[in-house]
């Protein structure tokens, strides 16, 4: 636990819960784009140098806020205001209502019972219906360079995020989450993240539409 | 379909007609096994696996963009084939013709329209070379063929089209509009299939769609020197009563089954959020049935290729002359080819 001195409120670390039910959502007021994320998803699970489950997408690059580098992002974005640079942090939401599960012809990629989106590697035909469905940029295509799958232009095997799911199994939060200097990969129920967006006194960067397939429209509305 | 006292392709459409048939196949096989992939598991492993059957789809894919790319070319700068265009194009008695036959299916006409008669003994100067179905056929082939090669293109690299229209929904956009135009594709030549390998004029299958032009017997003189066009001499082989009623039902089941598959599958490619249903047996059978179809149509371009070649051997075999083949005792033995089927 730390201590948020200007609002006295107190902030839990990123990871508040793992395992069935989880959620995996950023804070883009904690994101400094150090690439800790990225690095860790990539020493845990040994992943080639130009496959990234994770990324950091930064906007308005250069642009201050109006009150220093990080002043309330999520609050001007949310009034249609200019929110200076915003660093966000992409990867698999394992959302409620993927739109990856939808669009897949061969039931590659499902959601499963405890809520993980993940990629059955042995239906994954490369066709990238996913890509053109998910617009978090989560699904990638490292062997997409590889073999027929060059020669023909098809994606190879799909890869993406598996929010951890053996780390969660274990009790372990994702490693990006763990690494997370600012903590700004929040882990943990839709109630338990609302809460602590609301405790750090931001909101999600998400719009209405997004946060429905994200989080389904009647957790989305905790957001609110 | 043509009248029967006409013949159909030249030489180089009847091989273009096969090698299309084969293209298209193999992108029906391959396209709808991964469409339909719940009830078609089994055929994705068939046809490349899920590493190779994208691949497959995609050389199949490019194959039918070579052949049409050089055969419409072809078409157009032959002068024969420049001179049988005007005859393929819709004519306002296509449309008299087509109401007609709507009447005369109700029992409100006596007969059917000249536009649309194409076998029942006509003769080639009572009918148009080609009936207003037939017409149909050509075009609608033409229109979704095009139509498919280029969304197909399109969504060949998806990352290039999201870059291109800076937008992710418009791939969604041509990848369903690819795969509903390809399920309209699948019912016309499961029904193109039926057509023209059960009509009792042809069954098992309209060799003439294999047999080029110049060697298809036809009538081109005077018609009044002849009283009819022969189709009396034709006989109906004795399996085609029940093999037309068991693959006409097949051809039904196959078109309802994948056309309702279309409208109840959740994702591709209907989105999700049209989805009215989700996966059943009689679904997966009815689904199988339509790629049996499809499996018959294939065979049967290969058995009307079978057939060409035999009819062509035996009519080498009749024009030869007796030969004289010298016995190992020196006397002259005399071989002579009995009468062949095709003088049935």
């Amino acid at each position: 636990m730390t201590q948020d001195e200007s609002s006295g409120q107190v902030m839990s670390q990123g990871v508040m819960s793992t395992g069935e039910g989880m959620r995996i959502f950023p804070d883009v007021e904690a994101c400094i784009d150090c690439g800790g994320c990225v690095v860790a998803c990539k020493r845990t699970w040994d992943r080639e140098i130009d496959n990234q489950r994770i990324d950091i997408t930064t906007m308005a690059e250069g642009v201050a806020g109006p009150q220093g580098e990080n002043a309330d992002k999520t609050g001007r974005l949310a009034a249609g205001e200019n929110p200076g640079e915003t660093s966000l942090p992409m990867q698999c939401y394992h959302c409620e209502n993927a739109p990856c599960v939808s669009v897949c012809p061969t039931n590659a990629l499902q959601k499963e019972d405890d809520g993980f989106v993940s990629v059955h590697e042995d239906l994954c035909v490369g066709c990238q219906y996913c890509l053109s469905g998910c617009p978090f940029g989560a699904p990638q295509f490292p062997d997409s360079n590889d073999g027929a799958a060059q020669i023909f232009g098809t994606g190879g095997i799909m890869d993406k995020c598996t929010g951890c799911r053996e780390r969660q199994e274990v009790q372990k939060g994702p490693a990006c989450a763990e690494e997370c200097a600012t903590d700004a990969i929040l882990v943990g129920g839709a109630g338990e993240i609302a809460d602590e967006l609301e405790a750090r006194d931001s909101q999600p960067f998400f719009n209405d539409e997004a946060m429905a397939i994200i989080f389904g429209e009647e957790d989305a509305q905790l957001f609110q | 379909m043509t009248n029967l006292d006409h013949g159909k392709f030249s030489r180089v459409t009847t091989m273009f007609h096969s090698l299309l048939a084969l293209t298209v196949f193999i992108l029906f096989f391959t396209g709808y096994a991964i469409a339909f992939n719940t009830e078609l598991w089994w055929l994705v492993e068939l046809m490349g696996g899920n590493q190779g059957v994208l691949s497959i789809h995609r050389l199949a894919g490019f194959a039918l963009i070579a052949l049409t790319g050089f055969w419409v070319p072809y078409m157009l700068l032959r002068s024969a084939s420049r001179s049988n265009f005007r005859s393929i194009l819709p004519a306002p008695s296509d449309v008299t013709a087509f109401v007609q036959d709507v009447k005369f299916a109700l029992g409100r006409a006596d007969e059917r329209h000249p536009a649309a008669r194409q076998f029942a003994g006509y003769k080639a100067d009572e009918v148009p070379l080609i009936s207003y179905i037939g017409k149909g056929v050509i075009w609608i082939f033409t229109v979704e063929l095009l139509l498919l090669m280029l969304s197909g293109l399109l969504i060949w690299r998806k990352t290039w089209l999201i870059d291109f229209y800076d937008s992710q929904s418009v791939v969604m956009a041509f990848v369903a509009f690819h795969g509903l135009l390809g399920v309209i594709m699948l019912m016309g030549v499961m029904f193109h299939t039926f057509e023209h390998g059960f009509h009792p004029a042809f069954y098992p299958v309209e060799m003439k769609a294999f047999l080029p032009k110049e060697h298809t017997p036809n009538f081109h003189g005077d018609p009044d020197d002849h009283e009819t066009t022969g189709i009396e001499r034709l006989r109906r082989k004795s399996s085609w009563r029940w093999a037309t009623n068991v693959m006409g039902v097949l051809v039904v089941v196959g078109i309802v089954s994948v056309m309702m598959a279309s409208l109840e599958y959740g994702g591709y490619p209907v989105p999700d959020s049209l989805v009215f249903d989700e996966g059943s047996v009689l679904r997966t059978i009815g689904i199988n049935i339509g790629i049996f179809v499809l499996l018959v149509g294939l065979v049967l371009s290969v058995f009307g290729n079978v057939l060409r070649a035999r009819y062509m051997r035996q009519r080498r075999e009749r024009e030869r002359p007796t030969e004289r083949t010298p016995a190992a005792d020196g006397s002259g033995s005399t071989r002579d080819d009995g009468p062949s089927e095709a003088d049935d």
